[in-house]
């Protein structure tokens, strides 16, 4: 008799993409003690601040309690998603929750880079919940993804998001362990779905990619071309907002300097997606954070304080 | 019904290459086909699924399924000028098809309850869902109507090509004939895709399409 977790159970076997990775790993079996994580983290406001009221989690996610380290909103509380297991391993499943009640704010990251390690006989899965209540404002701003050789993830975000509310939800891809015997596009693939409604039910937009590089050349003008690194990043904001941001934002290929962004409006309305495409972190993280900056200038009317040196 | 000479206003659009080709990006017949790759397998695991999805639920009379594929493709397209193209193609292929299909089911063909669904804002009135209903009711296979769409799709960007890259049309012919070659893998793909399983991935276009739609350069509608 198998022991499970009580996290919520997180299941992919159904995607088309995922169908030749469903056997059990040779190591610890899926969804067990220790591979099923789960995350619940609740913002409300208390005495005209906002605090972290729930924090339910189970091995390997880590989320200690919240700091409050941000110079130009000192009263935003701010985490840190951390994992004790290290790299996403083979039959990892994630769950994680974060909900923003009305008039919270909060900023959450990751304290290191997300690594997806090798894989050999299954894959790792995360399933997102981002609820966002009336004029609550989150910034979710995690370091980079690297997917090593092999590994196949696949990942489900769904917002419900109210349209006085604003989301910055950003995420960033690597090719992959660029310096480790020049490891680039060789995982076997990468799914990612992020879906937004209105706490009514009102569907808004829905972006899913897969990336497979054995199917498909990366390379190839139009999909990465020559870069190594791509941010995606969501804003969901009421339009007059979604209107500045858009307006201050370039859209350009900088062939100098090998980095290009663009940026569009969401169907129905509901916001902004901004892509960034470059060849190594730093620039790329550089400039989300330059966009985050922007929209927290559109929302909150401060900017975003200077990374810390040792990110 | 899929080429860009049909009066459905195809040949008003580039999906991104004016741009491409304003930057040097795409240059020549190399580039071309590079750029015309990328679009044809978007297209094909997104719209043309849509278009599948449509043809299916006109096979078996389930209208609001219809509706529901329409509502969905437009959540799928994160571009406002990509929005505007599958609209306006969208709703002109729907307006022939009322005309062209006047006697198929007498007045209750699916085109004729759409268009006025369009028309009231009920349904987006997106192209692809449109060539679903069309090809159904011209009679005409599932598989016919994907490469049918996968043509129409190749066609658009070489046609645009022939007005904005230095290529011949004998280079446009070329890159047409080697890349259709992919189709029937693609359709054995999309065809058992559902909804939830439709994906795209095309950074590069996006940031193309952002900057024509940034820009002021308008040979083409995108």
């Amino acid at each position: 008799m198998r022991h499970y977790s009580d996290a919520p159970d997180v299941n992919f076997d159904d995607a088309p993409e995922m169908q030749p990775y469903l056997a059990q790993p040779d190591a610890m079996y899926v969804g067990c003690p220790g591979k099923r994580g789960y995350l619940n983290l609740g913002f409300e406001v208390k005495n005209g601040k906002s605090i972290m009221r729930e924090l339910d989690r189970r091995a390997p996610l880590i989320v200690q309690q919240e700091l409050y380290f941000d110079e130009e909103m000192p009263d935003m509380p701010c985490v840190y998603i951390l994992s004790s297991g290290g790299p996403n391993v083979d039959g990892d499943r994630f769950r994680q929750n974060i909900y923003l009640k009305e008039g919270s704010q909060a900023f959450v990251s990751t304290g290191a880079a997300t690594k997806l390690a090798q894989m050999a006989r299954n894959y790792s899965g995360m399933m997102q919940e981002i609820k966002l209540e009336k004029d609550a404002y989150l910034e979710y701003l995690p370091e980079p993804i690297i997917p090593c050789r092999d590994t196949r993830f696949i990942s489900d975000t769904r917002m419900v998001v109210d349209p006085t509310a604003t989301v910055f939800y950003s995420e960033i891809y690597m090719a992959g362990r660029k310096y480790h015997n020049n490891e680039l596009y060789v995982y076997d693939i990468l799914s990612v779905c992020t879906h937004g409604e209105r706490p009514d039910g009102q569907q808004l937009f829905r972006e899913k990619f897969v990336i497979d590089p054995n199917q498909v050349n990366v390379r190839q003008i139009g999909i990465m071309h020559s870069y190594d690194v791509f941010a995606n990043v969501l804003v969901l904001t009421p339009e007059d907002k979604a209107e500045v941001i858009y307006k201050d934002t370039e859209a350009y290929i900088d062939e100098k300097n090998h980095i290009a962004a663009g940026i569009t409006h969401l169907p129905n309305k509901a916001g902004l997606l901004y892509k960034v495409l470059g060849v190594e972190p730093g620039p790329v993280k550089k400039v989300v954070r330059e966009f985050c900056s922007r929209v927290r200038q559109a929302i909150k009317g401060k900017p975003l304080p200077p990374e810390f040196p040792w990110r | 019904m899929t080429d860009s000479t049909f009066p459905v206003g195809t040949f008003s659009f580039s999906n991104g290459l004016e741009t491409a080709a304003q930057i040097h990006l795409v240059k020549d017949a190399d580039t071309l086909e590079q750029y015309t790759r990328s679009v044809a397998r978007q297209a094909a695991y997104s719209d043309g699924v849509a278009a599948l999805i449509a043809y299916r639920a006109t096979k078996s009379g389930d209208y609001d399924a219809i509706i529901e594929i329409d509502r969905g493709i437009m959540l799928f397209k994160m571009n406002d000028e990509a929005r505007l193209m599958l609209h306006r193609m969208g709703k002109k292929l729907a307006e022939l098809g009322v005309r062209l299909f006047a006697d198929t089911n007498g007045k209750d063909n699916f085109f004729n309850r759409w268009l006025k669904a369009i028309n009231a804002g009920i349904s987006p009135g997106s192209y692809p869902v449109a060539q679903g209903i069309a090809f159904a009711m011209a009679g005409i296979s599932e598989e016919n109507l994907f490469a049918s769409h996968q043509y129409g799709v190749i066609n658009m960007v070489l046609s645009a090509a022939l007005r904005c890259v230095r290529v011949s049309h004998y280079d446009t012919q070329e890159i047409l004939y080697r890349i259709s070659e992919d189709v029937p893998k693609m359709y054995e793909q999309a065809r058992v895709m559902t909804f939830r399983d439709m994906n795209s991935f095309v950074p590069e276009m996006d940031i193309l399409a952002s900057m024509h739609e940034k820009g002021n350069m308008r040979m083409f509608m995108n």
